[in-house]
């Protein structure tokens, strides 16, 4: 899982049956320099599946892959992005 | 199998059900040289007993990680597969 | 995910037997403008995806890509790796509808 700093969301007027209701949260993954200051992420943006209910500003854990869709087992989505948790604080080493 | 540097630790409250109990460590994957970076960090979990300044292998391997939680719905992407010795000076 | 807009069709007569019957779109990726939160701009890639939704040119959609593409009743025995979940209604960034579709 990467982190990434949700920044917005994403509504959509129809979608895949299996997504209805779902919510979409648009968030940018953080490299490490961006984890000791996310202030202004400057990655590529990614759409992601969120049922925690992320807020903007908030910094969550992205599972991509196949394993985005594993929550969903035996009923898998069409989801290659999923919100794994909701971080309260991330303590980076610096001298690293 | 990356190799990868514990560069530090990260908690949460409101996760996926599969998550309750485990450590979450962040984990930079190394470039060729071994120090620098390689990508982007990444949030991994740990019964070994990693710390940060670690250098461990981590393991991407879904039913792996499936297996290692115990949950077949787990969205956990890596784990942490063994801690590398200390090289002799 | 990612957004992407339809900016065309692909019609191919000559394909795999298992596409038969299904509809394929030109995509380019978009991405938050890192210079100014407020706007999207494209990538400058293009993918073709299957679209089961009846997605039109000019439309911004959701697509999903890897192996999560297979993972509908609609594609899962399709040799693909893209596919559009959604056509996207709005694009909020921080307070700002960052697109509205019209």
């Amino acid at each position: 899982m990467r982190i990434a700093k949700v920044i917005g969301s994403v509504l959509l007027n129809r979608s895949h049956a299996s997504l209805a209701r779902a919510q979409f949260k648009l968030a940018i993954p953080l490299s490490l320099d961006e984890l000791r200051d996310p202030s202004d992420p400057q990655g590529d943006s990614i759409v992601v599946y969120d049922e925690l209910h992320a807020g903007v500003g908030n910094l969550i854990a992205v599972s991509e892959g196949c394993e985005a869709a594993q929550p969903f087992y035996p009923d898998l989505k069409p989801v290659d992005a999923y919100n794994a948790a909701i971080l309260d604080r991330i303590d980076i080493d610096n001298s690293i | 199998m990356l190799y990868a540097r514990i560069v530090g630790t990260a908690t949460s409250t409101v996760k996926h059900v599969s998550l309750a109990g485990w450590k979450l460590l962040v984990a930079q994957p190394l470039a060729a040289d071994h120090k620098s970076s390689e990508g982007d960090p990444v949030l991994v979990v740990d019964q070994l007993g990693a710390g940060v300044g670690s250098l461990v292998m981590i393991t991407g391997d879904c039913q792996g990680n499936r297996e290692l939680l115990g949950d077949n719905s787990t969205p956990v992407c890596w784990s942490v597969l063994g801690l590398e010795d200390e090289r002799p000076r | 995910m990612f957004l992407a807009k339809v900016t065309g069709s692909l019609v191919a007569t000559q394909k795999n037997a298992a596409m038969r019957g299904y509809k394929l779109l030109v995509v380019e990726p978009c991405r938050v403008d890192v210079q100014d939160h407020h706007r999207l701009i494209a990538i400058g890639r293009t993918l073709v995806a299957v679209d089961t939704l009846g997605a039109g040119e000019g439309e911004m959609v959701l697509v999903t890509q890897g192996s999560s593409a297979r993972f509908t009743p609609e594609t899962k025995d399709l040799p693909i790796d893209t596919v559009i979940i959604g056509i996207v209604d709005c694009i909020q960034v921080d307070q700002y509808k960052v697109f509205n579709q019209e």
